[in-house]
């Protein structure tokens, strides 16, 4: 008996004009996504930056970030599931819907980006138990179902004594569905630059600190669009939270440079990824944005709204920040030459064996990306006014 | 007791069993006549293949120029692989390399193409298993499964393989190729299937026009002529490191 | 408060047996213009697709069996071709293309899926799209359709006057760098 959720919830009724506004800007961003993702299914990969050499282009970038963020954003629910957080519960549901949203955004991203995304049907019915690929797809789409099964049980009153267990199979689930994306990289034996089993617990710790900076933007949003604030001890909560993962992507981005720099034969990739042409995207976007600032931004003190304010623009420089890092693991790899012959320097070759390669996105893929953010946006903005997943700030503020 | 109605229910229910059992029997006699009219349509063609040979190419690279494409050219013309306008989105089924060595600045020149893998990382990863390796040890991709994800192209050691970024219009019939899908080199199995004796395009243009750096053979054939020469005078992987044990060998490397 | 709930149940009891009469009368409305639509179809004299004859007495199988058959063949038949290497069976593709491609008045190969041709006309009918000749070719492989590309290179190609004439080569776009180093080499290392 004592486990059914006595918070209040309800649809979401926003009280002010920027709730629609937000809608229109983000149903038009969508729409430019689509239209780029039908001209480039429609003349081919020629019209984007992408090539032979470096195949995966920002498409992948936006969509791991937001299947990255997805898992990490499911951790809200975790926290009162999973570590019996009570003061978290009245944010798990929102937390959910997020989590499934992001990763459906994350998905059509990744599926319009294919060279056939007709042959959707042919990824789900064939099967290589080899392939980490495959067996992400089956994580995503289980992901999903769970999301479902989880909501449900929260939900419904007489199921609520299932929550934590299905909570924790849900924690479960996404570890093991980000390790997995983690080891799409790390597997890979063929480049210097991603070959590392550091790959998976980077991807987690990522994971961590980019969901709980979009969890910041749905609760804020949330209590925004009913007229009051998140409570005091929930913006430091998470913004301790934010701090700690941030540190845990520091961690492991440090200990995975340091490691390649010390082996000789990861010198000339270490070299291009710190000093070479696309170093200042690691070094502007992941450490001096996306590391120091919110970290500077965390510590700060002051009154309740600098405190909120501090928190939002954290999340928001995380959030940029996790993305230079993907952009640097993924197009940043890409970039170098693969050393065929590591005693020997290539004089001449037709397909970039000799020198790096300089990725230029074109507007279709920028397109194409943000067209899957803001379709994730915009599925969840429109779930929350469907069902009652929005906590009621009486439920919060206790 | 039974009433009317019911009997008339049962009667009705039994009925419509008894049709959906015609009509499954009927597609499964449909379908199983389909398949045995394909048998028999098929009988005169040729055998599947199996691991028994493993096909395979040594490159003397010694014989290679670096000013010297008949390779690529002849695997271009086989195949109809025509350019873009743009190298880099391009299809390099094979590519000629020019190396210098680090130490004692000796160049050499050779061709790289698929490598046929034992251990092929681009079959490990295929998420439709589009990416395979035939019983004969030549890897393939089948492109009526390959969805266009390019992990493949990520995978590889080698850079192999290419993406179609553009609608083609002019294949030929040996070689069929689209867009939204990866492609490679395949040792030329349209020709190598087809008759005994027949070589890789690659090869046959290297040899035609007198340099015979390219020589194609059974790798599980001790007495092959491909076989010989490894014996003989040794061969390496390129990323021997990466232990794939490769079909494609290299001396003068 | 129950009188005011009894009359609208029965408001809403009549207005049941309103709406079992209103949707029996849609559903025969609806079955009227399908059967008309079966029936007039027929009496406009649509003769269906028009499919060019091909080459040759008769097919490999009979034009009933193919007609119902000829996609499950396929599939079968391509699978075991990439996957197993069987080939010269008798469902081949490039097969079916060398006998029903049409040519047009100055000889050239027609494209067998386009408008009216052996494919397109009869799937265009049927309202299937098909795929296969976004990678299958649709002509003939023959000298004419190659147009622009040579046979293979023999010893006489990799001389100066092979070079002389990069531009005629469709390959010439390849390889801009190896291009211009084989045009180099040939000219100084002249035998």
């Amino acid at each position: 008996m004592s486990t059914i959720d006595t918070n209040r919830y309800n649809t979401l009724k926003p009280a002010s004009t920027s709730y629609w506004l937000t809608l229109a800007v983000l149903l038009v961003l969508v729409a430019l996504g689509g239209y780029s993702a039908f001209n480039m299914e429609h003349a081919g990969h020629q019209i984007s930056g992408m090539n032979n050499q470096i195949v995966w282009g920002l498409p992948h970038v936006f969509a791991i970030t937001l299947i990255v963020a997805a898992s990490g954003a499911l951790n809200g629910a975790s926290m009162s599931s999973v570590f019996g957080l009570k003061r978290c519960k009245p944010f798990a549901r929102l937390s959910v819907v997020l989590a499934m949203t992001l990763l459906v955004g994350g998905l059509i991203v990744l599926v319009l980006d294919l060279g056939r995304p007709d042959r959707l049907v042919v990824a789900m019915t064939h099967f290589n138990f080899k392939s980490i690929f495959s067996w992400n797809i089956i994580l995503y789409n289980g992901f999903i179902a769970i999301g479902i099964v989880y909501l449900w049980v929260m939900m419904e009153p007489r199921l609520n004594r299932y929550t934590a267990k299905v909570g924790a199979f849900a924690f479960l689930w996404r570890f093991i569905l980000t390790t997995g994306t983690g080891s799409i990289f790390g597997f890979l034996v063929g480049r210097n630059a991603l070959d590392s089993a550091l790959l998976a617990p980077l991807f987690i710790a990522l994971a961590l600190s980019i969901g709980t900076a979009a969890q910041v933007f749905i609760f804020s949003a949330t209590a925004r669009w009913q007229n009051s604030d998140l409570p005091e001890s929930m913006v430091f909560a998470q913004g301790r939270l934010l701090l700690w993962f941030v540190l845990a992507v520091l961690y492991f981005a440090v200990v995975h440079h340091v490691t390649n720099l010390y082996l000789a034969e990861h010198q000339v990739v270490e070299r291009y990824a710190l000093a070479g042409p696309m170093s200042p995207v690691f070094w502007v976007g992941f450490v001096l944005i996306g590391t120091i600032a919110p970290i500077v931004l965390l510590f700060r003190g002051g009154s309740e709204n600098k405190r909120c304010r501090n928190l939002i623009f954290a999340s928001a420089v995380t959030i940029l920040g996790g993305m230079a890092l993907i952009y640097t693991i993924v197009i940043g790899a890409q970039s170098t030459p693969q050393r065929l012959f590591p005693d020997k320097t290539v004089i001449a070759s037709r397909f970039g064996d000799a020198g790096f390669e300089l990725y230029q996105p074109t507007a279709w893929e920028l397109g194409l990306g943000i067209g899957g953010v803001a379709m994730a946006v915009l599925m969840c903005l429109i779930l929350l006014r469907v069902l009652p997943f929005t906590p009621e700030p009486e439920s919060v503020a206790s | 007791m039974p009433s009317n109605s019911d009997h008339f229910n049962s009667g009705q229910a039994r009925r419509r069993f008894l049709k959906q059992l015609g009509l499954l029997g009927t597609a499964a006699v449909t379908s199983s006549y389909t398949l045995l009219e394909v048998r028999k349509a098929n009988a005169a063609a040729s055998p599947a293949v199996t691991n028994t040979k493993r096909w395979g190419l040594l490159i003397a690279t010694d014989k290679c120029s670096s000013g010297c494409d008949d390779c690529v050219r002849g695997c271009n013309e086989e195949h109809g692989l025509t350019s873009s306008g743009r190298d880099e989105i391009d299809a390099q089924w094979i590519r000629k390399i020019d190396l210098q060595d680090k130490l004692s600045g000796r160049k050499s020149s050779l061709p790289v193409m698929c490598q046929h893998c034992e251990s092929a990382p681009c079959v490990d990863v295929c998420p439709t298993g589009a990416s395979f390796k035939r019983a004969d040890g030549v890897v393939l991709v089948n492109s009526h499964t390959c969805i266009g994800c390019r992990y493949c192209m990520m995978a590889c050691p080698y850079k192999a393989r290419s993406f179609i970024h553009e609608t083609l219009t002019n294949q030929l019939a040996v070689a069929p190729r689209g867009k939204g899908t990866v492609e490679s080199c395949t040792l030329c199995v349209h020709r190598i299937d087809a008759e005994e004796d027949q070589q890789p395009a690659c090869a046959v243009a290297c040899s035609d026009a007198g340099h015979g750096a390219i020589l194609f053979g059974d790798l599980n054939d001790a007495g092959s002529e491909i076989s010989q020469k490894i014996a003989a005078q040794g061969a390496t992987q390129i990323r021997s490191d990466l232990e794939l044990n490769t079909g494609v060998r290299y001396t003068g490397i | 408060m129950r009188d005011s709930f009894a009359s609208v149940r029965s408001v809403n009891a009549t207005g049941s047996a309103l709406k079992g009469r209103l949707s029996k009368a849609i559903t025969a409305v609806l079955f009227a213009i399908t059967a008309l639509l079966f029936v007039t179809s027929s009496l406009a004299g649509d003769p269906g697709p028009v499919i060019p004859k091909g080459q040759g007495d008769e097919c490999v199988a009979d034009t009933a069996f193919m007609r119902r058959n000829h996609m499950d063949l396929m599939v079968h038949q391509r699978d075991d071709t990439v996957l197993e290497g069987i080939r010269g069976a008798a469902f081949s593709l490039s097969e079916c293309v060398d006998c029903h491609a049409q040519k047009d008045e100055q000889g050239k190969a027609i494209r067998v899926d386009d408008k009216g041709q052996f494919c397109q006309s009869c799937h265009s009918y049927a309202a299937v799209k098909i795929d296969c000749f976004s990678c299958h070719a649709a002509v003939p492989d023959s000298s004419d359709n190659t147009a622009g590309l040579r046979p293979l290179p023999n010893k006489d190609s990799v001389t100066a006057g092979h070079s002389a004439e990069p531009d005629a080569s469709p390959v010439a776009g390849l390889g801009h760098s190896l291009a211009d180093q084989i045009k180099g080499h040939l000219q100084t290392d002249a035998q």
